[in-house]
Formats: C-alpha cells, sequence, structure tokens
C-alpha cells in the first residue's frame, strides 16, 4: 500500500472521477447537480493541493480553496434554479 | 508580501496565467449556468447528444496524466532526468489521447449534423471544450520543451500549467455534461 501523496492523489482522482462517470445514470435534478458540483469541488482541491503544491502554502491554499468553493456554490445556486 | 509570494510554489507569473485562465474559463461556465435558465428543456435535450462516457473517460485521462507530470517534477528536483523525460512524455501521450477523444466526439457531433449554431448549448459547448483542447495542445508543446531543458524550475512551470488545464476540465465536466 502506496503512502505517496501523488499517487494517493492521483487514486482519490481517478475514484471521483468514476463517481462523476456513474452521475450519468442519475435523474436530471437537484441531486444530481450537487453530486457533481461536490465531486468536481473535491477533485479541484486535490489537484491544487497535491499535483499544484499548495498542500506545503497553507495560506494561499486556504485563499485558493476559498474561491473555488465560493465558485461551485454559485453554481449550484443556478443549477437549483432550473 | 515577499514572504507570502515565497510561500507560493514555483514561478509566481504561472500562477498569474493559472488565475486568469480559470477567471475566463469561470466566467464562460457562469454564463452557460445562466443561459440555462432561460430554456431549460431545450439545453437538456442539446446536452443528451453528448457523450458523457467519452468525457468521464477523458477525465481520468487528464488526472492521469496531470500524477505523471507532477512525478515529472519530483524526478527533476532530484536530477533524475531519464525519468523526468519518460515520465513528461507519457503525459505528453496521455494528452494526445485526450485530443483524439476529444476529436472523435466533435467527429460524432458533426455526423449528426451538430454545429455551434444548432442551439445555443452547442456556441458554450464548443467555445469551452474547444478553447479547453486548445490549452491541452499547447499544454503537450510546452511538456516537450521543458522535457528537454535540464532546469527543475522550468519543468516545475510546464507541469504548473498542465494542472491548470487539468483543474479547467474537471470544472467543464460537470457543468457542460452532467447538470441538467
Amino acid at each position: 500500500m502506496t503512502r505517496d501523496p501523488l499517487l494517493l492523489a492521483w487514486a482519490g482522482l481517478v475514484t471521483l472521477s468514476l463517481a462523476g462517470a456513474g452521475l450519468s445514470l442519475v435523474p436530471a435534478g437537484p441531486v444530481l447537480s450537487l453530486m457533481a458540483l461536490s465531486l468536481a469541488l473535491l477533485k479541484g482541491r486535490i489537484i491544487l493541493h497535491r499535483y499544484l503544491g499548495l498542500a506545503h502554502a497553507p495560506r494561499w491554499r486556504r485563499g485558493f480553496d476559498m474561491v473555488l468553493a465560493g465558485f461551485c456554490a454559485g453554481l449550484a445556486g443556478l443549477a437549483l434554479l432550473i | 508580501m515577499s514572504d507570502l509570494l515565497d510561500e507560493l510554489p514555483g514561478e509566481p507569473m504561472m500562477w498569474v496565467l493559472i488565475v486568469s485562465e480559470l477567471l475566463v474559463f469561470g466566467a464562460g461556465l457562469a454564463a452557460l449556468s445562466a443561459m440555462r435558465l432561460t430554456d431549460p428543456a431545450g439545453f437538456a435535450e442539446a446536452q443528451a447528444h453528448l457523450h458523457r462516457a467519452g468525457a468521464a473517460l477523458n477525465t481520468v485521462v487528464l488526472v492521469t496524466s496531470g500524477c505523471l507530470a507532477a512525478l515529472a517534477v519530483r524526478a527533476a528536483q532530484s536530477g533524475r532526468e531519464g525519468r523526468k523525460r519518460v515520465l513528461l512524455v507519457g503525459a505528453m501521450a496521455l494528452g494526445v489521447v485526450f485530443l483524439v477523444i476529444k476529436g472523435q466526439e466533435y467527429a460524432a457531433k458533426s455526423a449528426q449534423g451538430i454545429d455551434w449554431e444548432t442551439h445555443p448549448f452547442f456556441t458554450f459547448y464548443y467555445l469551452l471544450t474547444g478553447f479547453h483542447a486548445a490549452h491541452v495542445a499547447a499544454g503537450i508543446v510546452l511538456l516537450g520543451l521543458v522535457a528537454v531543458l535540464r532546469d527543475p524550475r522550468a519543468t516545475e512551470t510546464g507541469a504548473a500549467f498542465w494542472h491548470m488545464v487539468d483543474l479547467v476540465w474537471v470544472l467543464l465536466f460537470p457543468v457542460v455534461y452532467l447538470i441538467r
């Protein structure tokens, strides 16, 4: 079992991507929208933290996390209006 | 202030580019989401023509490519040039796979008589995915350039651009392909 943060990040991203693929089977509606955007937020955070190295830059990480979460929340708000 | 900049990994100018690109794509995705409200049924009907499985496969392809690029940065920082090049070539090859799958998706749309004027959804679809595909192509060239340079900083900068392309895709995928 690897403890390499990059490989763990990759495994997490692939798992979340497959979960995203499974969402195509979920009926249209708010549940689908919220799940799809939650998965995107989680994947985005992994890419920022592990691939782009913000895990070692806590102040930048917090800033990017807040903006990304705010953006996904905005998209979720628009999706819930459908 | 310089303390804060020192904390940022990699080249600060690449982060300026990353933030700029995220803002551009973010505005496009927000515009698509807002436009969808004007004709939810029409957007859903248009979106049903997309090949979601192919796009999901492309997500796995890109995140795997991103992992290879990140491992290449680590190899460059430890002076393992040969390993760095192999990893970057792998990342580039997966970038090409992404473009091939994307090209097949465009060809399928074309065969169905769908173009960017068919419906406003497809205007956004072609603009956003086409602009992203152009970034993938540019990223492949950039990774090729840093692969031949013996400069860990350059490798980190090239990989950062590649991760930005990755990040944009994981945000684009649910908005364009899933939400309906």
